[in-house]
């Protein structure tokens, strides 16, 4: 009220306080009105505040074409602090606003802030600040700052009161340029020596890191293969699975998602019977795919035939696993160089090959054909076929 | 947009617009006398107030 009074008295004298007290509206928020302060906020993008400040200005001008005026001396000093002080009070307000935010809550609070596209409600150096948004809040604030030390510059110059504070000035400019010559090689050598030992720590956390994991997956399994070394079939599995490791780390590829992909569930399914069975399964895979309902099946089918292989072609005879994956066609093929066997001549209460194969990949739409028996050839081959047919 | 649709901006920037050009017709005709200095007022004040309606409309949409 107190606040709105001046503003009147302003006004009278002369003009002035009508156009500050636009520039306050827009600017400031109200306090401890944060549901109506949202909606102006939305709104209150660059072209409110482009269109409030041209209003103002068009205002000021107005006033002194018709001589409802004070002096050039003092109302354009004070329409600049006024803007400035406004923008440091905003970003103040939003700051206290930002504290009242529980930790958990604040990083994803501003995140939606941000995805909105929105002006967000930021604590300056807050914890879990977007960095983007911080960058807008500083920006604020430093013009906001700027803005009023460019108030005070003005009226000290138009009012002649520069002269005196302009020699201080450039006697500091002057000292500070003497001790930027004088300190500029210790300082740049202070500079050579954080960035070398910078590199230096940056080297010995990736060996410690290359030791970390040597130590906990190499040398762990060659521990494992010196006690075990009486079984030649584990002492291979062991290290099929070691290689399967370094490889994938060796190749910087992100850890495997077998939940979400398809290619890490058919690997993973792969190690799984590898281990469960004893055996060797020689694994291609070429492309991936999201692990969606098609993917869960044809993963689940591939397994069912890789379990068949591991129990029906022998422990000696490798097994292969190879895949084509993509968005619309996904093909596996699972081979074995068992004797072979005729799907027709299985009796019906053997439901493996039929229910959980071919039975399975056709209920999703899919297809299933097992190539096995045929003339001059051996083992069996057992073929999935995912096909996305009219965008299905 | 829809046809029934007001558009705020197009209607703020017309009248601004509008008003602008009866000012200067008024200046020609020898009506008023419009300087620099109430002219540069008028130009302001309507850019100002075509931005204002702008944003404020685009606000509104967003709500």
């Amino acid at each position: 009220m107190i606040l709105r009074a001046a503003f009147v008295a302003a006004a009278a004298a002369g003009g002035a306080g009508i156009v500050l007290y636009a520039l306050a509206w827009a600017l400031v928020p109200a306090a401890g009105a944060e549901e109506r302060a949202r909606p102006v906020r939305r709104a209150a993008d660059w072209r409110v505040a482009a269109g409030v400040a041209l209003l103002a200005l068009s205002g000021l001008l107005g006033l002194r074409e018709l001589g409802v005026w004070f002096t050039d001396a003092l109302v354009w000093p004070v329409v600049l602090a006024t803007a400035g002080g406004a923008l440091i009070w905003r970003q103040s307000a939003a700051s206290g606003r930002g504290r009242t935010v529980a930790p958990h809550e604040s990083s994803s609070a501003e995140a939606r802030e941000d995805r909105r596209g929105r002006l967000p409600q930021l604590a300056l150096g807050g914890t879990g600040a977007v960095p983007a948004l911080r960058g807008r809040a500083l920006g604020r604030t430093f013009t906001g700052v700027a803005l009023v030390i460019a108030a005070g510059l003005a009226f000290l110059f138009l009012n002649g009161a520069l002269g005196a504070v302009r020699d201080v000035v450039l006697g500091a400019i002057a000292v500070a340029v003497v001790l930027a010559v004088i300190l500029a090689p210790w300082w740049w050598r202070l500079l050579s020596r954080l960035s070398e030992e910078r590199a230096e720590r940056i080297r010995s956390q990736e060996r410690a890191e290359v030791a970390a994991h040597l130590h906990d997956s190499v040398l762990q399994t060659l521990a494992l293969v010196q006690r075990r070394s009486h079984d030649p079939r584990e002492v291979a599995g062991l290290a099929r699975r070691q290689e399967r490791e370094l490889r994938t780390w060796l190749s910087g590829r992100p850890p495997a998602r077998p939940s979400e992909r398809v290619a890490a569930a058919l690997e993973a399914t792969a190690a799984e019977v590898e281990e469960a069975h004893r055996i060797t399964v020689e694994t291609v895979l070429v492309g991936d795919a999201p692990l969606d309902e098609r993917g869960e099946t044809v993963v689940a089918a591939a397994r069912e035939a890789l379990v068949n292989a591991a129990k029906f072609a022998g422990r000696d005879a490798p097994v292969s696993l190879y895949a084509e994956l993509g968005d619309e066609r996904m093909q596996v093929f699972v081979r074995d160089r068992g004797p072979g066997f005729d799907l027709s001549a299985v009796p019906a209460d053997r439901r493996g090959v039929r229910d959980s194969i071919v039975g399975r990949m056709e209920r999703r739409g899919g297809r299933a054909v097992i190539h096995a028996g045929e003339t001059g050839s051996t083992g069996t081959e057992v073929e999935l076929l995912f096909e996305r047919r009219n965008g299905r | 947009m829809t046809a029934d649709r007001l558009d705020i901006t197009s209607l703020v920037a017309g009248v601004v617009v509008i008003a602008l050009g009866a000012l200067l017709l008024l200046d020609r005709v020898g009506a008023v006398d419009i300087g620099f200095g109430a002219l540069a007022p008028a130009l302001v004040g309507t850019v100002g107030a075509i931005l204002l309606a702008s944003g404020l409309s685009r606000g509104a949409e967003q709500r």
